[in-house]
């Protein structure tokens, strides 16, 4: 059993009189892909923004590759290797997909803010590398001939695109995706689930939201379920498939389409 | 000792009453539409200058002078919450949807305007106003005097906040401004005339400003165009120190910052006075933004 | 219309207009050479206001501060300690980039209405400051007369056409490093900054270091600007850094366009120099700014000449 790579132990995060996330706590290891389910409202938002720093928990600690990042800023962790897309598509609308991605690129820059206002010949050749690594990047993702495209004028599975590749030109340790699949069509779901497991094999871990079952039951090692902030299940994916408390989670909301593929239609 | 403390207190009331006043068309349009109305204080002053050119044309003393008196607040109120409207129409509700910048631009091309326009019709030196319109009785208490023109000032802003206090905690029209500044969206879909909430704003923030405006020009006896910009400055500050948004707020920073400008100028340099109410706005919002009664502004995350 | 102005080849146009200027003092007479000089000097402490509010997204309306800074600075140490002009330039730009620096990190968090009413306050106690003759050095309401001519290795740049030569190249200068910034890092990430600050910081990006960079990188400008200014008027008054002209640099950028160089020089000419042109009407000066800035935000928020779209990088 490898050492955790993210560890969650006992967070808790109060906002006003509601109680969003309580004693949450399960872990990421090394190479692992997890997945984080649960009705709507759950908390798993919440989870990862207290995991990236834009909330700071009220109780329990959150520790990173041995380290305890508890309350941490969000540009502190991302420089600790934790990388992650939106729920709703954070890109930087009227530029580019590769000055998209160059924002990923933003910690692995060696050039000063002096040597960028003078250009000096030192810049320029850092320049070329930046985009050089980006433009690799994206040829992995099939993004390359759009690098000079606006990214407002992409469709939305290829925007999904571009932020993924945003957060992978970091070369991150951890990887949080959430609701990675949301709005893309079985063609890209299934284009997806192959990035995601090619980057697991890169030997980064990946933590994800996801409502689409296919997703979730084909790609990930390892599922936690929440609803109202709580653990109330974790296993490999058969374990919570047919996980009495996960089914009574769904099934108590009127909502048939998060019903796991046991209850519901063929997986 | 005491005389100067209760003489002060007494003029700090009734500075007091008047930021409050031109305070309150500040936070009440921040309230509804998050943006600054730099073109506000300017208002007030057009108002003064309205109700001088009311007060210049009626001749006479005794009985119709107060008639006149009275003709000039009507007068200024709706000329000014008129021109209110036509600043909001001409110049905010074209940006509503723009970028926020855009609007504090247009406010404060808008104030340039105003103030401009003013310096235009009327000249850039200080008008005076005339000298017999009110009585002039005044009272001594406690070792301080208090005139007739205090008296009228402090008992008119104390009336007009509690009427507008009433108003907005009241009624439902004061509701939906309520419910419209709380979220602008959600009041629309509970069936809220948005766009007449907000006409009324800037007919009643104005309107209430002009008065303040005109209770500037009888006080000092005196307006000049760059009064507007003065005032409207202070009275912003005193919105900000009660909570912008907050319409009690607005009267409780308005009275305290006349206060403070009282007793300071007994007590330092007039001219350190302006940089010490400016420092104390810039400590406020370092360390309090949303003010002494926060902030009734839902915060756009 | 869009297709025209992005259709110009910028740089190049930019630096044949630069070149074809070189030739202002042969071509137009004292009056107008000393409102072209007027103008690139004022397009330099423009484009500085541009860092900070077009391209990092600051709401700075306090921004004549820093070009006073950098004005009294250079005009204190040449008549009170007979400083050669040029050795008080990176005095000047210095102290301003400081005062940038002091002044903005305790207010870079606040947020875009605190952060620009905090700047007006900051201006109007500068402008009290100098007004109350601070440390008895600033002179008051009248300022400081007198300031020297700059010169060069003993070469005194003493006539008008010099005077002009000298602000027209830091004003190609001024460009080159503008033009530089939008294809560096620190662009990009200002850009990032202004549009998502919470993608940017998950990005690593420290949000706030970079905006007190920006902003004492803006003020270093703008007092870089400040030293011509009190060498071209041969004097500093109080009344050149009020909130008005705060207001005016600020208008410029919204005006112009945000992050366009051609807008704000667009701005810069038509608020600083048109008005110079019509001095009868100086007057309605602000009236008709004031009717400009309404028509310009309600019929194009963007600005007359906006930033061109994905300068940053091309792959």
């Amino acid at each position: 059993m490898s050492a955790a790579l993210l560890e969650l132990d006992d967070v808790g995060i109060r906002f006003g009189g509601l109680q969003a996330v309580a004693n949450l706590s399960f872990a990421v290891g090394a190479n692992q892909i997890v997945g984080l389910i649960g009705p709507n409202g759950a908390g798993k938002t919440t989870a990862f923004n207290l995991i990236t720093g834009v909330y700071k928990p009220n109780a329990g600690r959150i520790t990173f590759d041995g380290t305890d990042i508890t309350g941490w800023a969000p540009h502190r962790i991302a420089r600790a290797g934790i990388f992650r897309t939106f729920q709703t598509i954070r890109l930087f609308n009227g530029q580019s997909v590769l000055v998209n991605v160059l924002a990923g690129l933003h910690l692995q820059t060696r050039q000063t803010w002096w040597q960028g206002l003078l250009r000096t010949p030192a810049q320029r050749r850092e320049e070329e590398r930046l985009r050089q690594t980006a433009m690799d990047l994206l040829a992995r993702l099939q993004l390359d001939q759009l690098a000079d495209t606006d990214v407002a004028s992409l469709p939305y599975g290829v925007q999904r695109r571009v932020e993924l590749a945003r957060a992978l030109v970091a070369r991150p340790k951890l990887l949080i995706l959430d609701e990675p699949a949301a709005g893309l069509n079985d063609h890209e779901s299934a284009a997806l689930n192959e990035t995601i497991l090619a980057v697991r094999d890169e030997g980064i871990s990946v933590l994800l939201v996801e409502h689409d079952m296919n997703v979730v039951m084909n790609v990930t090692d390892h599922i936690v379920c929440i609803n109202f902030g709580r653990k109330i299940a974790e296993g490999s994916p058969e374990h919570i498939r047919s996980h009495p408390d996960v089914i009574e989670a769904y099934l108590g909301k009127d909502d048939e389409d998060f019903l796991p593929p046991a209850i519901g239609s063929a997986a | 000792m005491l005389g100067t403390i209760v003489q002060q207190f007494v003029n700090g009331l009734t500075v007091g009453g008047i930021y409050a006043l031109i305070a309150l068309g500040y936070t009440m349009v921040y309230g509804v539409l998050r943006l600054i109305n730099f073109a506000h204080g300017d208002l007030c002053i057009f108002g003064a200058y309205v109700g001088l050119v009311v007060l210049g044309s009626g001749a006479g003393s005794g009985h119709a002078q107060l008639l006149w008196l009275g003709a000039a607040f009507l007068v200024a109120a709706v000329v000014v919450a008129a021109a209110g409207v036509v600043l909001e129409l001409t110049a905010y509700r074209p940006l509503r949807r723009a970028d926020r910048l855009s609007a504090v631009v247009s406010a404060l091309g808008a104030s340039l305007f105003i103030e401009n326009g003013i310096m235009l019709i009327w000249g850039p030196q200080l008008r005076v106003f005339p000298s017999n319109l009110l009585p002039s009785m005044h009272w001594t208490a406690l070792g301080a005097r208090i005139d007739l023109v205090q008296v009228l000032i402090i008992a008119g802003s104390a009336v007009l906040m509690a009427v507008l206090y009433w108003f907005v905690h009241h009624t439902r029209y004061g509701t939906a401004m309520r419910a419209t500044a709380s979220d602008q969206d959600a009041a629309r879909l509970m069936g809220i005339n948005v766009n007449r909430v907000i006409i009324s704003v800037f007919l009643i923030g104005p309107a209430i400003g002009a008065i303040g405006g005109l209770f500037i020009g009888l006080y000092y006896r005196q307006v000049y165009f760059t009064m507007g910009w003065n005032y409207g400055l202070s009275a912003f500050i005193a919105a900000i120190i009660g909570g912008i948004g907050n319409i009690p707020g607005a009267m409780l920073g308005g009275v305290l910052l006349g206060l403070f400008n009282a007793f300071a100028a007994g007590f330092i340099s007039s001219s350190w006075q302006e940089a010490i109410t400016f420092a104390l706005l810039i400590g406020i919002l370092l360390v309090r933004p949303t003010g002494l009664l926060g902030e009734r502004v839902a915060e756009k995350v | 219309m869009k297709a025209v102005l992005d259709g110009i080849n910028r740089p190049w146009i930019g630096a044949v207009l630069w070149l074809a200027g070189l030739a202002v003092p042969l071509a137009l007479d004292q009056t107008w050479m000393f409102i072209a000089s007027l103008f690139a000097v004022y397009a330099i402490v423009a484009l500085s206001q541009d860092i900070v509010l077009g391209r990092a997204g600051m709401f700075d309306m306090g921004h004549a501060v820093y070009f006073g800074v950098g004005a009294y600075a250079t005009a204190i140490l040449n008549t009170q300690f007979n400083w050669p002009i040029l050795a008080t330039w990176p005095v000047a730009v210095l102290l301003a980039a400081l005062a940038g620096a002091v002044l903005s990190a305790p207010i870079v968090k606040l947020r875009g209405d605190y952060l620009l009413v905090v700047t007006i306050g900051l201006n109007a106690i500068f402008v009290l400051a100098l007004n109350n003759n601070l440390a008895r050095m600033t002179g008051g309401p009248d300022g400081i007369f007198g300031i020297g001519v700059p010169s060069i290795f003993g070469w005194q740049l003493a006539s008008a056409s010099a005077q002009f030569w000298l602000d027209w190249v830091a004003f190609a200068a001024t460009l080159v490093l503008i033009h530089n910034l939008d294809r560096s890092h620190l662009g990009r990430t200002l850009y990032y900054i202004k549009h998502d600050q919470l993608a940017a910081t998950t990005m690593g990006i420290d949000i706030r270091a970079y905006k007190v960079l920006a902003f004492a990188l803006s003020a270093a400008l703008a007092g870089f600007a400040g030293t011509l200014f009190a060498a071209l008027m041969a004097a500093v008054s109080p009344g050149a850094f009020v909130f008005t002209e705060s207001v005016t640099l600020f208008a410029i950028v919204l005006v112009g366009g945000q992050g366009s160089i051609p807008g704000v020089l667009l701005g810069t000419a038509l608020m600083f120099v048109v008005p110079q042109a019509f001095r009868q009407f100086a007057e309605y000066r602000y009236f008709v700014f004031g009717i400009a800035m309404v028509v310009v935000m309600v019929l194009r928020p963007q600005g007359i000449w906006p930033r061109r779209r994905s300068a940053g990088a091309k792959a």
